[in-house]
């Protein structure tokens, strides 16, 4: 039973409830305004330069940090050679670097004036650490590959340890298993053998001659550790050295050392653990392997050798992945903790002022900034709205000054619009065939297929923001390449090639099915397509859209014919589109494979110049001719920008740092 | 009373483990996961993800991991990091969108019984006037339409033809009215029609006629003597209603851009966020059980007929 005082106070129990919430939601912050709001699309993942990917999260980083060299869309005069403006490189924290005679070895001078927001000094060792870090397999960068042209970081990310080798052994005593990039306690030394251990057998060692094949960073939590799967041990001649920085010694004190990799169940007996040590990782040592030195007297210069000579390294550098980030925060507050706007260091124009997750990321000015009198913006609100069309709404209300991704279906309303900023983009839409799947394995059916479509058609009708109709992969406008381009609208031809291949008037050809992710925009295309080749060549296909995920996972599996397929250069050179298409290449995903163009791509690594840019071309020729993939159009940038913003340039990568803009008053 | 919370907690208990483990299941079953991109990952890079996150486990290992850290670790850390928001713990994430989510729909469900039991009172008092018809004609309409289309129109008549709210957002007050409007809507309506039927039935019955008898005022009447019987119904409306303002606010917190937990579910759902989704999920369902058992213990405090056992 209910006493009666409840029942009586239930009433005004219930306004109290009601009276707290209206409290709390007036409460919710009255945050001063900001000079300049913009949609950044989606919640970013993370402020981490190495974690990240995407172009919301790079527009944030790159507010936030600053690497040696910064891409820049000023001085976007297109020159003679190219349709496109081309976006230069400018200094960032470097103020000057140089380049070898070979190409192969880049040095930076970082500037004096370059300081972290709490006032330490930018040092070469800041980024010499940073890549570390990156490259560490525990941090799990996802753009990691973007460092792989220096010379080592391939070995050290995949832990390619050999016999003979330098290593460095962490032992296994960390407090949690989650401590974000930890160095304590490095053994340095050769490693002498390498092997196994398990219950039945006990300890085994390979063969002297053979070498490891990258197994050495992982092991822990490994599924296949289940019942008597065998531990990895190691023996190496460890050498004393102080500093972790140091050259290793090999003429110094030396003594040998047993390593067994740490695992979580205790089912390593006692007569074994006594004489081996746990450790973690068995890496390459990375001070003796990979290509990073620093020197200089405070420190400021940061050299770096490269595998291959890479003319595109410094458009890596000035990518945010390579950003540096500030050791000692990071080493305080661990993985979560440090980019927490009350504990982050950066170095960038902006500082972390507050974060709402999926509501905005706030910057404010970052007056330590080496260029902070360029800086105009001294609070920015960072939206992430992920419908179009409520973006749009707060666009037209006023709520925001800049949209990056406007709603497709009324473009044709916003592209006359003096707001509307648009240019070419180096990015392409085409379709990836499989051609593992009869009868697409025959070339003629799928030149057959790509002569068949009219491509003017889609920009024109479908996608309606001023898309070029592409016939080349590479997207034009890349200074002193010339791509080659596959066959142009021509029905007859199409018609001729299908029946020779066996399928005169498309007949006896089986019904294929286009696949892509659930969109609009894509579906309208996709219906397109199907029109054109049942009217060109009678032949049909089915549509099948995918929820986006769903998508990856069957494209990566190659469980489609036709696929929907996008790619963004990520530095403006073809080989960004090229190299994926070599044989069994992760992004290739259409079983193709050409000997020959795998033979010009990897010629290309170690080319210079003119010719280097020959071989690409001539591996797009080989790529456009045996066509797995079918070029639909290249992507133009889509934003709206209010008329109060200045300083906005549309570019070919769109890229649009925030400080370089300045607002009017409202 | 007790013995009756008691019981509850059981069933609470096992609900939460049947949910988990159907949601563990059915997030692994979908195709594609976490790390997939456009961009296909490298195999070593892949490889060390999956490990970070503890995801290259067997399946059962994960399962009973799960749950372990859901029981034994304190309230802050019990879904560990999110995997598409990096740089926080689900649990953070949580604590993030709640707050908006709730008052979004305190704000809903007062707007809901406010314009639900107001008109529902005059509609019935009232009966087939002018007034009467139009309540319900607004009533069915209310019902009948779809929350994002209502919150279509609403963003075209207030923001743009009479700007007098904002189109988007949150912070303010302003910001939350139109949301709440399109969220309590539905619910007004039937509200309403509760309201008027139970008022109805209520009107007629002798305790009310003894009450005028005694030359009480009507306003005196319906609010201390037959509102009290006529809420009945609405009361054990209560319960549907809070489950459906807190999944019909996935909806509306899209559409108005709203940092709840709404966004927070769609977002982790289709990002394959397997923690977050996991977080989410498990606060929905014990959410809504907390409602349900309020909803029963009501009944008892407001109708001294049902005993609350």
């Amino acid at each position: 039973m209910i006493p009666r005082w409840l029942r009586n106070s239930f009433p005004y129990l219930a306004i109290g409830i009601l009276l707290a919430g209206l409290g709390y939601a007036i409460s919710f912050g009255q945050l001063e305004p900001a000079d300049f709001t913009y949609n950044n699309g989606a919640e970013i993942k993370t402020v981490d330069p190495a974690l990240a990917t995407g172009s919301p999260e790079g527009r944030i980083i790159n507010g936030l940090f600053e690497g040696l060299l910064r891409n820049m869309p000023t001085g976007t005069e297109p020159d003679e050679t190219s349709s496109i403006p081309l976006r230069p490189v400018t200094m960032g924290m470097a103020d000057t670097f140089e380049i070898s005679e070979d190409g192969k070895t880049y040095t930076f001078h970082i500037r004096e004036s370059a300081k972290w927001s709490n006032g330490d000094s930018v040092t070469a060792e800041d980024f010499r650490w940073s890549w570390q870090r990156m490259l560490h397999p525990e941090t799990g960068s996802e753009y990691v590959y973007q460092l792989y042209s220096i010379e080592g970081a391939l070995q050290y990310n995949t832990g390619a340890i050999e016999l003979g080798g330098i290593v460095e052994v962490e032992h296994g005593q960390r407090q949690t298993r989650t401590e974000l990039f930890p160095r304590a306690n490095i053994s340095r030394g050769k490693l002498v053998a390498h092997g196994t251990w398990s219950a039945a057998d006990g300890v085994v060692w390979a063969k002297a001659s053979a070498t490891d094949s990258g197994s050495g960073s992982h092991g822990h939590g490994d599924s296949e550790q289940e019942g008597d799967t065998p531990i990895e041990v190691y023996k190496v001649t460890v050498y004393s050295s102080d500093h972790i920085l140091d050259e290793l010694d090999l003429s110094g004190d030396s003594h040998e050392m047993l390593f067994i990799k740490y695992t979580d169940d205790q089912k390593v007996p006692e007569s074994i653990a006594g004489e081996y040590t746990r450790c973690f990782h068995v890496l390459p040592d990375f001070q003796s392997t990979v290509g990073l030195k620093v020197s200089g007297s405070d420190q400021r210069i940061l050299s770096v050798q490269l595998v291959e000579p890479t003319p595109y390294f410094s458009d890596l550098v000035a990518f945010y992945p390579l950003y540096p980030v500030h050791r000692k925060t990071v080493e305080t507050h661990g993985a979560m903790g440090w980019t927490k706007q009350e504990n982050i260091v950066t170095n960038g124009p902006f500082l972390l002022d507050d974060r709402r997750i999926r509501d905005r990321i706030r910057l404010v000015k970052n007056p330590r900034y080496w260029n902070a009198d360029g800086v105009s913006l001294e609070i920015i609100d960072a939206l992430s709205v992920e419908s179009d069309t409520t973006a749009l709404n707060m666009y037209m209300n006023g709520q925001v000054d800049w949209l990056t991704s406007l709603p497709t279906m009324i473009m044709k309303d916003l592209m006359p619009r003096e707001d509307f900023v648009s240019a070419p983009m180096l990015a392409s839409y085409f379709y990836r065939l499989n051609v593992d799947q009869k009868p697409l394995d025959d070339v003629r059916v799928r030149r057959a297929l790509n002569m068949a479509l009219d491509k003017v058609k889609i920009t024109e009708r479908v996608s309606k923001a001023g898309e070029i109709p592409a016939r080349s992969y590479v997207p034009p406008g890349l200074a002193g390449y010339d791509g080659y381009q596959c066959g142009e609208f021509n029905v007859k031809e199409a018609k001729r090639l299908l029946a020779e291949a066996g399928f005169p008037g498309g007949e006896g050809f089986p019904t294929m099915r286009i696949l892509y992710n659930t969109n609009d925009n894509h579906q309208a295309i996709a219906q397109v397509i199907q029109q054109d080749w049942k009217n060109n060549l009678g032949i049909e296909v089915r549509l099948e859209n995918m929820e986006w995920r769903t998508f990856l996972s069957n494209v990566s599996e190659t469980q489609f014919d036709i696929a929907r397929a996008g790619w963004i250069g990520d530095y403006p050179d073809p080989n960004t589109f090229l190299d994926m298409f070599v044989t069994d290449g992760p992004n290739n995903q259409t079983n193709w494979s050409n000997q020959q163009y795998d033979a010009l791509i990897e010629s290309a690594k170690t080319l210079r110049g003119e010719e280097r840019l020959k071989a690409l071309s001539e591996a797009e020729k080989i790529l456009m001719e045996e066509q797995p993939i079918i070029p639909i159009y290249y992507y133009v940038s889509k934003n709206m920008v209010s008329d109060r913003v200045k300083g906005f340039s549309a570019n070919i990568q769109d890229v649009h740092p925030l400080h370089v803009l300045t607002v009017e008053d409202k | 009373m007790f013995a009756f919370l008691l019981r509850r907690l059981g069933w609470a208990i096992l609900t939460v483990w049947i949910v988990y483990t159907v949601t563990f299941f059915l997030m692994r079953s979908v195709p594609g996961g976490p790390f997939d991109g456009e961009r296909q990952l490298p195999e070593e890079v892949e490889r060390n993800l999956l490990e970070k996150y503890n995801l290259n486990d067997p399946v059962h290992i994960q399962y009973f991991n799960g749950i372990r850290d859901i029981v034994a670790n304190p309230i802050g850390e019990k879904f560990g990091p999110s995997i598409r928001l990096a740089d926080y713990n689900v649990d953070e994430v949580i604590a993030q969108g709640f707050p908006v989510s709730a008052s979004l729909g305190i704000f809903a469900m007062v707007f809901a019984l406010l314009l639900g039991m107001t008109s529902g009172v005059i509609s019935a008092i009232k009966r087939n006037s002018a007034l009467d018809v139009g309540f319900m004609a607004a009533a069915t309409l209310g019902i009948s339409v779809p929350s994002f289309v209502l919150a279509s129109v609403a963003v075209i008549v207030f923001v743009f033809w009479i700007p007098i709210f904002p189109a988007a957002g949150w912070g303010e007050l302003s910001q939350i009215l139109l949301p709440a409007l399109c969220l309590g809507a539905p619910f007004a309506g039937y509200i309403a029609r509760l309201t008027r039927t139970g008022m109805l039935e209520v009107l007629g019955q002798d305790y009310i006629r003894t009450a005028y008898a005694k030359g009480l005022a009507t306003r005196r009447v319906v609010v201390r003597h037959a509102l009290r019987g006529a809420i009945l119904p609405v009361v054990s409306y209560l319960g549907p209603a809070v489950a459906g303002i807190l999944t019909g606010s996935l909806i509306v917190e899209r559409i108005f851009y709203l940092p709840g937990m709404g966004s927070h579910f769609i977002e982790a759902a289709l990002q394959r966020d397997y923690p977050l989704a996991m977080g989410m999920v498990l606060v929905y369902t014990c959410l809504l059980y907390v409602m349900n058992t309020l909803v029963d213990i009501s009944y008892g405090v407001i109708d001294p007929r049902v005993k609350v056992e």
